[in-house]
């Protein structure tokens, strides 16, 4: 298997489409029939239109990618699919109110909110899916758990209201976004590769000090990614300093000290307890 | 025969979308080992790719190829950097004749020779006309990639496209299709083959009238945008571990220090003429979540080898291997990983951690994370304020950064000299930042 094949090209593809010709080849049957082997698939499709897919594939083979290749430091896989994710995506294609009942930290319910569905987003860190949602009454975009959602109904909106609250949306999402910039240690520069995937999941612009020889990476993101990005910076460790961003400055002040605390601290009881 | 490599291509767009606009033209060239005519031309044939792939892109003359790019996480969850498996070059008349076949294989089956007089009516003049064997040929090629089928019955054969994956669904069946596609295109590996069929179902979708916005419902958060260009090598690795043959490469280890030394090198690798030749027997891909990185696992002379996907280059297939002798190999090699965080075939050690809770009444995220990222590790013990965790670990170098970006929440108890790693590292952390 080439994926490489003049098949792919692009001339060709956008003249099929011209020409309104679905295309398919083997590589795409295979891959398809693998993945329709995952548990996710039963809860994806009606049992009926799996049935269909399974026949329509029928004659193809499967990949044997699972005897070559191993995955690792993966997060445990605890939900790919989620039973709400189908009428949900229905809801937001056709740009419908929902009204929504679901539970908030502490356990409270949240009965009967109107609001309006925007995306459905999957954390690949947490192996979760979110609901993104525009609260009717408070105004705000809201970022729910469908593990914690107890019933999201189909409620009117009209439609200028609805392209309305998705112009909000798009202006609250880049008033939110901030900066830090986040510079190499530039004994590690050696491992600039490394550093630089290790940001590649981050909306992010590079910039490089010919002089000083020095990398500094600008990452744009919202203020809930803060605290993914503080991970990151401290998964580096020493690797990265962060020199724009006081909020991200301010924690990785207060993890050092209090790591170093809690060491310090078990140094002691330890040395009490031998004397 | 000449294959056409891609080697340079991916090396490009990795140094791309990884040091987005950190270079100039110049810097750019330089590092890669090309000219600046290299690089322009480069850039060219690559943005007509982008360009007749994603229309909607902003087209202007000066607008910078990594900027039309970069990743904004919003707008699109296209893989745009997908349009590398596009670039395969095609010749136009190839590029016109395949694509009316296909054309009319989509209405009806048909035999070789109507389609030959299909092709010579359609086909703008000015292009060569094809004759009967090449007609043969695409057919066969077509075949072969699974693109069209046969049809059953006495000669002359007919051809259609082969489309039941999609003309037997629904319109509601169909967008159930894309989700499933798009969701496992982002959230399994391999990726390419799912992103690309993604691509063909999402214009079959607005084919049938969907909006943009109706197509992409999904977001995936934190996603290593450059990992499809790594699975490029994959399959030909795959093949060769199918039928147990060696490989061999040009390979440019990300790691040496002498390209960073020199001020005319990649950044991310040695140029060119510093790669090394390898020749080796590959066992075992391994993809690493922590990074978004490919591995390969091999044997080599001196031993199990291991090498970083994205500095091989120029692959081809070598001699094949005796069957036994590679079951032991790879029997080897599993027992050398059973115990290895990434890919460290190092002495085994026990870790032990402390790691405490958040107070209040903040739901346990430690906990949580440490049970979905920990491995094989166990939670030994508990209290309401910590608990412990134990993991048997080749060597501690690969669980160090999962550790330390716990911060403080965590605590190495064992090894001593782990424990000592972390003070110090977390001295000279909180030394960058005491002047603020």
């Amino acid at each position: 298997m080439n994926l490489f094949e003049k098949i792919f090209n692009h001339q060709i593809i956008s003249r099929l489409e011209d020409s309104g010709t679905f295309m398919v080849t083997s590589h795409e049957r295979a891959w398809l029939k693998t993945m329709l082997e995952h548990p996710a698939a039963a809860e994806a499709f009606t049992a009926d239109t799996l049935d269909k897919l399974r026949s329509a594939l029928e004659p193809d083979q499967v990949m044997d990618i699972s005897h070559h290749l191993i995955e690792k430091a993966r997060t445990m896989e605890k939900q790919v699919y989620h039973p709400l994710l189908r009428p949900l995506r229905r809801l937001i294609m056709n740009k419908t109110g929902i009204r929504i009942t679901y539970e908030i930290k502490g356990g409270r319910v949240k009965t009967d909110h109107s609001g309006f569905p925007y995306k459905l987003e999957y954390s690949m860190v947490k192996r979760e899916w979110y609901l993104l949602w525009y609260h009717t009454r408070h105004r705000a975009l809201m970022s729910t758990r469908l593990n914690k959602i107890h019933s999201a109904l189909p409620e009117a909106i009209e439609p200028s209201a609805a392209e309305n609250i998705l112009k909000i949306i798009g202006n609250t999402l880049d008033s939110r976004k901030s900066e830090a910039i986040i510079e190499i240690v530039r004994v590690y520069n050696e491992e600039l590769s490394r550093i630089l995937y290790a940001f590649s999941s981050f909306e992010k612009s590079v910039e490089y000090d010919e002089e000083k020889d020095t990398y500094q990476i600008k990452v744009s993101l919202l203020g809930d990614e803060m605290e993914y990005l503080l991970s990151k910076i401290r998964f580096l460790g020493k690797r990265v300093r962060v020199v724009e961003g006081d909020y991200l400055k301010k924690r990785m002040l207060e993890s050092s000290t209090k790591a170093l605390e809690r060491y310090e601290a078990d140094r002691i009881s330890n040395e009490e307890e031998v004397s | 025969m000449a294959k056409e490599s891609f080697d340079k291509e991916i090396q490009f767009l990795r140094m791309l979308v990884l040091t987005s606009g950190a270079f100039s033209r110049q810097q750019f060239a330089e590092r890669l080992g090309i000219s600046v005519h290299t690089f322009d031309k480069t850039i060219r044939r690559l943005k007509e790719v982008v360009n007749s792939m994603h229309p909607h892109l902003p087209q202007e003359q000066n607008k910078d190829f990594s900027e039309s790019l970069r990743f904004s996480y919003y707008d699109s969850t296209d893989p745009l950097l997908l349009f590398l498996f596009r670039a395969k070059s095609v010749k136009e008349s190839e590029s016109q004749r395949i694509s009316l076949l296909l054309a009319a294989m989509n209405d009806q089956a048909l035999t070789a020779m109507e389609l030959l007089d299909t092709c010579c009516s359609s086909l703008p003049s000015g292009l060569p006309m094809p004759d009967e064997k090449t007609i043969r040929s695409d057919l066969k090629y077509l075949e072969e990639v699974g693109v069209i089928k046969r049809d059953p019955g006495p000669r002359p054969y007919r051809y259609r496209i082969k489309d039941d994956l999609v003309r037997t669904l629904s319109d509601e069946e169909l967008i159930d299709l894309y989700d499933f596609v798009d969701v496992m295109a982002n959230t399994q590996v391999p990726s390419v083959q799912g992103y690309l069929l993604r691509d063909g179902l999402k214009k079959q979708l607005s084919r049938n009238q969907f909006e943009q916005h109706a197509v992409e419902p999904f977001l995936y958060k934190y996603h290593y945008y450059s990992r499809i260009l790594d699975e490029a090598h994959l399959f030909t690795l795959l093949h060769a571990i199918r039928h147990r043959r060696k490989v061999r490469f040009l390979y440019f280890s990300p790691k040496s220090e002498k390209s960073y030394a020199s001020k005319n090198t990649n950044p991310l690798f040695e140029r060119d003429t510093n790669g090394k030749t390898q020749k080796t027997l590959p066992l075992k891909l391994v993809y690493d979540h922590q990074y978004g990185r490919w591995y390969l696992l091999s044997y080599g002379r001196e031993g199990i080898r291991k090498y970083r996907m994205e500095g091989i280059t120029q692959i081809e297939e070598d001699e094949s291997v005796d069957e036994t002798w590679y079951a032991e190999k790879q029997h080897e090699l599993a027992e050398k990983i059973r115990y290895s965080w990434l890919i460290d075939t190092g002495r085994p050690v026990k870790v032990r951690v402390r790691f405490y809770n958040p107070g209040g009444s903040e739901p346990n995220f430690v906990k949580e994370r440490v049970i979905l990222q920990g491995q094989w590790g166990q939670i030994v013990y508990e209290d309401e304020h910590c608990f412990i965790y134990e993991i048997t670990v080749n060597g501690t170098t690969e669980i160090k950064p999962w550790l330390r970006s716990f911060g403080s929440s965590c605590e190495v108890l064992e090894p001593v000299s782990l424990r000592r790693q972390m003070i110090d590292e977390w001295k000279e952390i909180q030394a960058y930042y005491e002047s603020v």
